[in-house]
């Protein structure tokens, strides 16, 4: 799929705006003047999500920083805009394989792959080899 | 003598990025063990195993990332030795291009999204 510069430019807007306000994607869709149809089809090529997903990605991205650092699991509901405690928790453990109580924990300190690799031991990278 | 064996693109999900840069792009999985809460994960071309490009957790770098991709600069080349048929095979696969293939100078160039968060130059030297 070929996508023009002016619709890219819509589209990008259209992710900011998926994920910086609560409108719908109809809504979205006519603010960045695309029909929905192709704003769905386009959008989904470009950034590998359909808008609900990428929303929905980027709700449960904030939530597990905000479980980082410590919110309550209740507050961080509110937070990311569910209304319900329990669809909250039941969507988290779908995409993220753990409840959210369980997710919370201390983040552990990150470097970066590179950097991580770097903290590995020398033979590590031949033991996997080796391991293959 | 240094040499460049190994360069990285960040990615939003590493998961979806290894599938999109061996199922789709056709490039083949070297290294993927766990580092961390996230993978070090390394592809290369085939018959190219000597040069790796990591998928490294864009978690330090989502702003660059955004603003390169909105300014629709590509973050990586890889060099396509057939760009137009490249640009028909990836294009039945669903991907999308926001630059068909396209002349500059001693190169034809094309531009595609990885799906992961960046835009991808291809490009094909023509001299």
């Amino acid at each position: 799929m070929l996508i023009a510069p002016a619709t890219f430019d819509r589209l990008v807007r259209a992710r900011e705006l998926l994920t910086t306000t609560d409108e719908h994607v109809a809504a979205i869709a006519r603010t960045v003047r695309l029909s929905q149809f192709h704003m769905i089809r386009a959008f989904t090529a470009l950034f590998g999500a359909t808008p609900h997903e990428l929303r929905t990605r980027a709700r449960l991205d904030r939530a597990k920083q905000l479980l980082h650092a410590g919110t309550a699991v209740t507050d961080v509901c509110m937070e990311v805009g569910f209304s319900s405690l329990g669809s909250f928790s039941a969507l988290f453990t779908r995409w993220e394989g753990a409840s959210p109580r369980t997710f919370q924990r201390p983040a552990p300190e990150n470097h970066g792959c590179l950097g991580m690799l770097a903290h590995l031991p020398a033979t590590a990278i031949l033991e996997k080899r080796a391991a293959r | 003598m240094l040499m460049i064996k190994l360069t990285s693109v960040m990615v939003e999900d590493q998961t979806k990025a290894l599938a999109f840069y061996t199922d789709v792009l056709g490039f083949e999985k070297m290294m993927d063990f766990p580092v961390g809460e996230y993978r070090w994960i390394t592809v290369a071309a085939p018959g190219h195993p000597d040069v790796h490009l990591a998928l490294e957790p864009n978690v330090h770098g989502i702003e660059f990332q955004r603003a390169m991709f909105a300014n629709s600069i590509p973050i990586a080349a890889f060099e396509s030795d057939d760009l137009d048929a490249d640009y028909k095979r990836l294009g039945a696969l669903g991907v999308a291009f926001t630059k068909p293939p396209t002349d500059a100078g001693p190169i034809k160039l094309a531009v595609l999204a990885d799906t992961v968060g960046n835009l991808i130059q291809l490009y094909q030297p023509t001299r």
